[in-house]
Formats: C-alpha cells, structure tokens, sequence
C-alpha cells in the first residue's frame, strides 16, 4: 500500500501522475460498502427502494432514513456514508424552494440533481473563487427521482466525483452487482408502476443477507398525480406479503 | 455678543451656519408611454417611441418595447437608464436560464423572476413601470404589470407611464366594457365580456395613442406594436404627431 | 467698481430665512417671436397652452392687443400675460384720450415695466411687445422683473432658444413684410416641432406703419389631428338606467257635460 500509493492519495485535489484523484477513487469505494438502494423508473413513476440494516434487535428501524422527500415531485434514496447526505438534501430542498420562490414552477429533475452535483466537487477550491466547503469528498451516492412537465419520469445517479447520469433502473451499494444484473434482465419499458415495486422488493430480497421484512426495507415512489410518498410499514408488508404469493405460484407452476 | 462675523448689522443676527448640502439625483424621468392588452389567442404591447428630458426631445425613435425570445415581449417605463438595465438584467438571466434548465420560460416563471429583479432594489429601486406579455401555458394571451419595487398581477390590459393615466379609463370602457350596459336590455344589465379581436385591439391602441399624444407633452413621434401569437411575434409601426 | 456686487447677499439669506425667499422665474412653455421690417414689425406665437405635462389648451391666443396698432405676445404666467395685457391696453387707451395723441409703443413699454418691476416677478409675465406709431415701427421684450431689450428680433418662452436658433442663421437687415413672416413662421414652428412645451399652430400679427395692425389667427396650421380608426358612437341603451319615474305634467281630465239636443225637427 505505502508503496503503490505513495503520497497522491493525500490531497484531495491533487493528482496521481496517472492522472487519477485517489480520494474521490476511495469515495466511490465507501458506497459499495453501503447498504443497497434501487431505484426503477417506469412510465407511471419512479420506484425507489432500499435496504435498511438493523443491526440490532434493539434498533428502532424507523429511525434509519434512507429515502427522504426534496419537494413534491422529487424523492431521493441514498447509499453509503448516510451522514453525508444530510448537507446534500439540504442543499437540494433549498434549491427546489429556491427555484419555486424565483420562478413560480416546480425545479426540473435534471437541474436539480446538477446542483446537488454542484455541491458534491466542493471539497477543492471553485474555479471563480468560491470557498472550499469540505475536508473530502462525500462518501456517499443518490438516486434521485422526480417527475417534471418536461421529461415525465426520471431516475438519476448522483456520485461524490459530481458527475450524474440518467437510468432506467439503477441500484446502488453493497448489493448493487447482484442487482444491477438483475434490473438488466427484468426491466423493460412497459413495466407498470405495481410491477416495479415487486421487482424492488424481489430483487432486494436476493441481495440481502437478512430476511425481507418490513422492518428491513424501505419503498417509495413518485408519480405525476401524487408526488413523492414514503412507504409506511403496513404498505411495505402488504407487498412483501404479495411477492411471496407470487414466489409460491411460481414454484407450484414449474411442479 | 457673540457675532464673529465681519460685518455686524441687523440683518446676520439670525444668519445660520448650516453647511450647504449638496445631493445628487440619481433618476430623471424620460416620458413616454407604454400599453399591454391580452386577447384570446395573442397579446400586444406598444409603446411610443419618444424619449425626453424635460422640455426636450432626445430621439423620436427609441423603442422602449422588446421581444427577448421566447415568445415574451417587456418594458420599463418611466426612467430609461433604469428600464435598459432591467432589460439587459432580464435578457441575461433568460440566457441562463436556458442553459441551466434546458427549456423555454413560460411568462408566468417570467413575471416571478421580474418581481425579484425589481424587489432586489428595494431601498434603490428601478424607476420604471415594467409591464410584460406573451402566451400562458395554454395558448390564452397573457399581460403582467408591476410596480417599481416588484408587486405584480395578471391582468387583461393595463397602461403604463406618463400618459398612463389618460389612457387607462379608456381602457377600462373600451376591453373590460366597464359603465357599458348591453343596448339590448335598453341599461339594464351589464355588457358581457368578450375577447376582442387583434384588429379591434390594434385600432383601439392606435386611438389610444393618437388622443394621449394631443394632450401629453411627453407622448408623440411614433407608436411601435409588437404583437406575440402563436406564430411568433410581429412588429408594426404607425407614426403620431410631432409637436 | 468692477466686478459682480454680493452687497445684498446676506441681507437675502436674512429675507429668506424669514419667509421672503428670493422669487422664482416660471416660464411655462410656449414660443414667441417678433420681427422688425421695413416698415413694420411682426410678432407670432403657438397655440399649446400647458399645465405640467398636461396640454391644457390645443388652440389658446398669446397675441393680445394694446391698442389697434400696438400688439403683444405673451409667455409665462397665462393669466398673468392676459391680465397685465388688458391693464396696460385699458390704461393706455386713457393716455391716449387725454394726451389726444395715437399710442406710442414706448409708452406701453415704459408702462408695462414699470408694472412688472413693481410686482417684482411675482407676476410672471414675459412679453414681446410690437407696434407702428407715429414714431415708426418697434419692437421690444419684456421680462417678469420688469427688464427690457431692443432688437431687430426677439423669442422668448421655453421655445425661445430653438426660435432664436432659426431667427440667428436666417436673419437679415432689410426684410420684406412677407421674408418677415416667412421668417417668424419658421421660428414659431422651430419652437412647435423641437420645444415640447409649445405645438399646435401659428398665430401671427402684422403692424406697418400708416395702416391697420393685421391678424393672421391660426396662419399655419401644421398639426391637425388624423381622424380616429374607430368610432366609439355608443348604442342606445348602453347608459345605465338606474331608476325610472314618469310624471304627467298636464293632467288629463275628461267630463262629460249633458247638453240638451234639439231632437225634434
């Protein structure tokens, strides 16, 4: 390490004379020790859901936040150092108020994921003198779902480089090959939005460790008519519940 | 006795020593007079093309009326320094907007966005009526007014700066039909409401215009329309008395 | 001694401060001119009388008369012009009675100042003042204070510099009755088209010597106004009726009176 490493992985603006910037390298690392988050966009809405890890039996499940609301039509998922999102939401809902106080409509989904991306690659100095906010890179991904006028459903991933990308279906942490693969074999594009949460809670169920329950996974959605809502426990079951009669009808059918 | 002064008379014993103030006046007053009316399917604004100070003409043609894009036309009335910033301010911030966000400002977004350029001077305002119109979001003619420091509303014509006065009760009669009653009911119930059409609006600010240029030194030289349908935005131009 | 006098200068900072502030030269907006030819003198004015930015009157007289052959054209203050005017006029109609002599244009002057310069400016009139008498033709102006000038032209009001620009470039000694009117005519329009306090149309007065002063009221009339695109003849029926009451105002009365009819025959 010492030796492979050297001295290029100290400063967080500096790069390796392979042209690489080591410390944002690492923060993509912490994600993939986070717990998996997914997200699904369908042509009635976006599906987000995550894995919750309770690692105690003593843990008030409901006190782990990983999909939090930005404004009524966006939604967000996150994976990773969890604690870092927090001044990324922030800056996201400030920016959607923002852009409503300015100009009287809802913030697009695509702007506001590059602002919150804006944000992300504020550990070094701005180009125009802006002030360096952060010791490091954050260490921890979004999805970001939300729906506008412009562009209806969308899915993004926002990283710590500050870079984004639009999805279809996109999972990300500890999970994410596992799932990613499977998101590639199950999405198309006439999926319904009842279809997507299944596939969610199915394919979170095959890349957790522990048993699928409402105490363990979280869902949420957002869609043209109600915006973003959050999942409450008796929903989360309920569709739990429902994968499961749909796993049994499947295995009685290949008897 | 306390007089220090050279000379002691009679007339110093209530002489003040206050220091003589000297202050600056930012704003002059550039005449001129604006008008915006919203149709069914289109809206106009118009503006004289007269700037002054004083008792003076500067040109008889500066046009106070611009189509920025996006199907939106605006004006600052009233201080033209002022008015030409705000414009500028505007069309900058428009450019922005395109690049961050990818999409055409609806007139609405547009009239949110002038409330804060103006109320950002609050305690130093722009000294200018700025009225915008353009198309809604459904196709319907739309005009916004404003006060200098950003209060706003939507209304379905207004006139703006030194002739505004003169023209709006003419207004009032003329599109919102205000002390008409319908003839058929012999002045018994109200004349209802009803979209005027282009060629009814044009003829209206044109007589609109004309009159407000006999009675206001500051109105005159030339009347410029931009018109905003469907199809884009139109300019015509019909010259006003010179006197 | 050379040099500007402050003398008063403390004694007016005094005034001042007691409530005599120094007064305030108003000319509302106009153009006057006068012109002296060979034997005579013209004088013209627009007709945009104005209170602020408001046209008050598209088509008001500044020409007044002093006496038949003695004319005046007014700016500032308009009743001021007006009153003085018909003060003076009044006044030197009676010189002219008891003196048994033709009104000289020096008295009018002489009288005009005198009055002016008494009310100390506070009567805002400025006035060119021309006329034939049996002196010859003049031509003088009068400011508020009660100031005078002599000259072979003259402008005045608000319009005076753009007038006075037409009157210096196009000026000459030995002018005809008609160069002179062509000429004042262009200078009242300099002042119509370029001042934004006059407009309108041109009023124009001729005096030559041994004949009756001329007035030539609206002698160009370059601004008549277009005819409106639409009508806006109301429909019957569009004043509101708010109530309705009718009264016979000759009572109607119908007796029946029996007369007796000769049936027989």
């Amino acid at each position: 390490m010492f030796l492979t490493r050297s001295e290029y992985d100290r400063g967080v603006s500096t790069f390796s004379p392979e042209g690489r910037l080591f410390q944002v390298e690492y923060s993509l690392e912490a994600i993939k020790l986070g717990s998996t988050a997914i997200g699904i966009c369908t042509s009635e809405g976006i599906v987000l859901g995550v894995e919750k890890r309770v690692s105690s039996p003593m843990l008030e499940s409901s006190s782990i936040e990983k999909i939090v609301e930005v404004d009524r039509h966006i939604g967000c998922a996150m994976s990773g150092l969890t604690a870092d999102a927090r001044s990324m939401i922030d800056h996201a809902r400030v920016s959607s108020l923002t852009h409503d106080l300015y100009y009287d409509e809802p913030v697009g989904v695509e702007s506001l994921t590059q602002s919150v991306c804006d944000l992300a690659l504020r550990f070094g100095e701005g180009a125009s003198g802006e002030k360096r906010l952060m010791s490091r890179p954050f260490g921890v991904a979004l999805l970001i779902a939300g729906f506008d006028d412009q562009k209806g459903p969308q899915l993004y991933h926002a990283e710590p480089s500050g870079t984004f990308y639009r999805y279809d279906a996109k999972a990300i942490g500890s999970g994410s090959e596992g799932a990613q693969q499977e998101l590639q074999n199950e999405y198309h594009s006439s999926l319904t939005l009842k279809d997507a949460e299944l596939l969610t809670l199915k394919i979170l169920k095959q890349v957790m460790e522990e048993k699928l329950d409402s105490k363990n996974a979280q869902l949420a959605t957002v869609t043209k008519e109600k915006g973003f809502q959050i999942y409450n426990d008796e929903a989360t079951s309920e569709l739990i519940k429902s994968l499961a009669d749909q796993d049994v009808d499947e295995e009685s059918e290949q008897i | 006795m306390s007089v220090t002064s050279a000379v002691s008379s009679d007339y110093n014993s209530g002489v003040s020593n206050v220091p003589i103030e000297h202050q600056f006046n930012p704003y002059s007053d550039n005449g001129g007079t604006v008008l915006g009316i919203a149709g069914e399917d289109f809206a106009i604004l118009a503006g004289d093309t007269r700037h002054t100070t004083g008792y003076s003409i500067n040109s008889r043609y500066e046009p106070k009326v611009f189509s920025v894009g996006d199907e939106l036309l605006i004006t600052a009335n009233g201080f033209a320094a002022d008015g030409d910033a705000l414009v500028k301010r505007f069309r900058n911030q428009l450019k922005w907007y395109h690049f961050d966000h990818k999409k055409n400002l609806t007139i609405k977004s547009a009239a949110r966005f002038i409330q804060h350029l103006l109320y950002g001077k609050r305690f130093f305002p722009y000294y200018v009526h700025t009225i915008i119109a353009g198309l809604d979001e459904e196709g319907k003619g739309a005009v916004y007014s404003f006060d200098p420091v950003g209060s706003y509303e939507r209304e379905q014509c207004r006139a703006g700066g030194g002739a505004a006065s003169l023209i709006m009760p003419f207004l009032d009669n003329q599109v919102n039909f205000k002390n008409q009653m319908d003839p058929d009911s012999n002045g018994t119930a109200k004349k209802e409401l009803k979209y005027l059409k282009l060629d009814e609006v044009i003829s209206l600010v044109r007589d609109a215009f004309s009159s407000a240029t006999e009675r206001h030194i500051n109105v005159g030289d030339g009347l410029e329309i931009l018109i905003v349908t469907k199809d884009g935005v139109r300019t015509e131009y019909y010259p006003l008395k010179k006197d | 001694m050379a040099g500007l006098s402050f003398d008063n200068h403390q004694r007016n900072q005094f005034l001042s401060a007691k409530g005599f502030g120094s007064p305030k030269a108003t000319s509302t907006g106009t153009t006057i001119v006068g012109v002296k030819f060979e034997g005579g003198v013209v004088i013209a004015a627009d007709t945009r009388a104005t209170s602020g930015p408001i046209v008050a009157d598209k088509n008001c007289e500044k020409l007044h008369r002093l006496s038949p052959t003695i004319w005046c054209a007014g700016a500032g203050t308009a009743a001021d012009t007006e009153m003085v005017t018909q003060l003076i006029g009044s006044n030197l109609e009676l010189h002219a009675m008891s003196t048994e002599r033709k009104p000289r244009v020096v008295t009018a002057l002489t009288m005009l100042k005198q009055h002016l310069f008494k009310y100390q400016g506070h009567i805002g009139a400025y006035l060119i003042v021309g006329g034939v008498d049996p002196t010859g033709a003049h031509l003088f102006s009068i400011h508020a204070h009660g100031s005078t000038d002599i000259g072979f032209y003259q402008s005045l009001g608000s319009g005076s510099l753009a007038a006075m620009a037409v009157l210096e470039s196009n000026w000459k000694e030995g002018l005809t009755k008609e160069e002179a009117m062509k000429l004042c005519t262009e200078a009242i329009e300099a002042g119509i088209w370029n001042d934004l306090g006059s407009g309108s149309n041109v009023d124009l007065c001729v005096m030559e010597v041994g004949k009756d002063a001329q007035l030539y009221r609206n002698y160009l009339k370059p601004n008549v106004r277009e005819a409106k695109v639409k009508s806006y003849k109301f429909a019957r029926g569009t004043t509101a009726v708010l109530k309705e009451s009718i009264y016979n105002l000759v009572d109607i009365e119908e007796t029946v009176v029996p007369m007796e009819v000769d049936t027989e025959a």
